[in-house]
């Protein structure tokens, strides 16, 4: 077999799965401008209307709000948590450090059904135990969210601190700069690219979280993903093909700004 | 760990060694005692919840029994479940291996820089984008008046109904899983050096041959990885067999979230998904050390 013909065989075969893997958002975007009534092929024509509609349906525009809103304080908790977990992990070398960083990478090992039933029964317990309302509440979302994005911080920083140079923290620390100084003035720039695609990748791990979520929703309080799934289970009109594609373009834009500090490549 | 902490903040330790120590274990606390409260202690939790006995007047009694455990492996319907589930799973999984292993070969080895890093961006993002949305992509395509549908009637073919089979869980699954096939396939072969194939192919072996002997038996550690992430991600799939298998479908996922949460069984609910991690940890290290094994074998 000659080369060309080689490359013309795997050049196919990749194109074939490639559209097996893109074509269908591709084609959930394109059917959200159909001026049909029903979603049917092709189109009679074209319209925006459905993002209107979509904006004014209470599901989606709640659930949107609260996905946003959960998944940017989900974002903040797990670098509060992990950007000073990873410092440890990197820089200290303690007794037990293999244990903390697979309990912290935990999290995204554990099926997301597994670890939310999990959360909802020790979360409706504590409600019995204390006679509060957890489950239904922002709070218990907002532990559940900050848990699924707290591994991929904690993986994302410590391999940018990992590649940090040392040397000037110890020349500031010579210099008689005190730890929190040095970690402000020196640490943080260095490994700034880090926790910035940190940040962006928490945010969207925890925006399409849906399994761990299941559990946690309350009345006014469903993230978009199940409002999705809900709404899913019953129609399918472009509605819902304009929500996702919403969706998609925010998440596609996240990613390619988060590609630029960390490449994408490296963080799987 | 709390302890820990109090005990080297107190004890006399020289200076030097308490320095090395404390701030340590002060920064990587807040993060643990998060994960142990909020992931392996609900997880205990329910694992003991598992041996507690159902009364459907008082929901949960506690208890130290089998039942629920048997009560599973007696039950035809959830046999019948778990098995659907491990099918369908080892079937998508398969297709995954595939269809993957082509792609992540042509970026490593034949396309340009560019178009590798177009391919690495176009398998990438659809991973990131949210099962619900990815799931509501293939219903749009396999519904009743799908795009699969009209282009077969446009074609004058009957159309095939897959909506609402295990045909189009397989599909939504493939598609949603072949990228994470793909990535770690592709992140193994980037460390194989070519000189290998090279001297192979110079050595006049032809390109099934090189990928049968040299390619796949040193790929074969990101083989197993993509395969068993696949297979660990199906079986716990919820939005594709609920969405395009439809109600009369069930897998483990979608029926764990029934038990805990509608029929409110916790003791049930709680022995399910651990039937269902047992389940799938006991298949993937069993197939991981048989492959590794037969391997061995055949490259003697």
């Amino acid at each position: 077999m000659s080369q060309t013909a080689l490359n013309r065989i795997y050049i196919t075969l990749s194109g074939l799965v490639v559209a097996f893997i893109v074509l269908p958002l591709a084609i959930i975007v394109w059917s959200s401008f159909f001026a049909n009534r029903i979603l049917t092929f092709p189109p009679s024509g074209y319209t925006l209307d459905w993002y209107r509609r979509a904006w004014e349906m209470d599901a989606f525009r709640d659930g949107f709000l609260v996905s946003m809103q959960t998944a940017a304080v989900a974002t903040c908790i797990s670098l509060a948590l992990g950007i000073p977990a990873s410092l440890a992990i990197v820089r200290y070398p303690f007794p037990g450090r293999d244990f903390i960083q697979t309990l912290l990478l935990s999290p995204m090992i554990v099926p997301g059904i597994v670890g939310g039933a999990a959360l909802f029964i020790a979360f409706i317990e504590l409600e019995v135990l204390f006679d509060a309302q957890i489950a239904g509440t922002v709070g218990g979302l907002l532990m559940a969210h900050s848990l699924i994005a707290l591994p991929w911080t904690v993986r994302l920083v410590t391999a940018s601190l990992t590649g940090a140079d040392r040397s000037i923290e110890e020349a500031a620390a010579s210099l008689g700069a005190s730890p929190l100084v040095i970690f402000r003035r020196v640490t943080l720039p260095s490994i700034r690219s880090g926790v910035i695609a940190a940040a962006l990748f928490s945010f969207v791990i925890s925006f399409i979280d849906l399994e761990k979520s299941l559990f946690l929703v309350g009345p006014g309080r469903t993230t978009l993903q199940i409002a999705l799934v809900n709404y899913l289970e019953w129609n399918l009109d472009s509605t819902v093909a304009a929500v996702a594609t919403v969706q998609i373009f925010i998440i596609g834009a996240l990613l390619i700004i988060s590609d630029r500090y960390a490449k994408l490549s490296r963080v799987f | 760990m709390a302890s820990t902490t109090a005990t080297a903040a107190v004890s006399p330790t020289p200076p030097s060694n308490r320095r090395r120590v404390s701030p340590a274990f002060g920064l990587a606390a807040p993060a643990s005692i998060f994960v142990l409260l909020g992931l392996i202690g609900p997880l205990a939790l329910m694992f003991r919840y598992s041996f507690n006995r159902f009364v459907p007047s008082e929901l949960m009694v506690s208890a130290l029994t089998l039942e629920n455990y048997t009560k599973f492996v007696n039950d035809g319907f959830y046999q019948s479940v778990l098995l659907t589930t491990v099918g369908i799973s080892a079937l998508s999984t398969v297709l995954c291996l595939i269809a993957g292993f082509p792609v992540a070969y042509f970026m490593v080895r034949l396309a340009s820089p560019r178009w590798r890093s177009l391919l690495f961006i176009l398998i990438i993002l659809p991973l990131l984008m949210g099962n619900a949305v990815r799931t509501a992509a293939w219903m749009v395509i396999l519904g009743d008046k799908g795009l699969l549908s009209t282009l077969m009637a446009a074609l004058g073919l009957s159309p095939v109904k897959l909506m609402y089979t295990p045909a189009a869980v397989v599909i939504g699954l493939v598609s949603v899983l072949l990228p994470f096939m793909i990535v770690t396939i592709q992140s193994v072969l980037e460390g194989i050096g070519r000189n290998l194939e090279d001297a192979a192919e110079s050595l006049g072996a032809n390109h099934p041959t090189v990928l049968r002997r040299i390619v796949l038996p040193l790929a074969l550690p990101g083989l197993l990885a993509g395969t068993m992430l696949c297979f660990i991600l199906s079986m716990n799939a919820y939005a594709t067999p609920v969405l395009l298998g439809g109600p009369q479908f069930h897998m483990m996922a979608p029926e764990v979230y029934q038990q805990v949460t509608k029929a409110m069984n916790w003791p049930f609910g709680a022995a399910l998904a651990f039937i269902l991690m047992a389940v799938t940890l006991v298949l993937t290290a069993s197939a991981n050390s048989i492959i590794q094994r037969r391997y061995r074998k055949w490259s003697e």
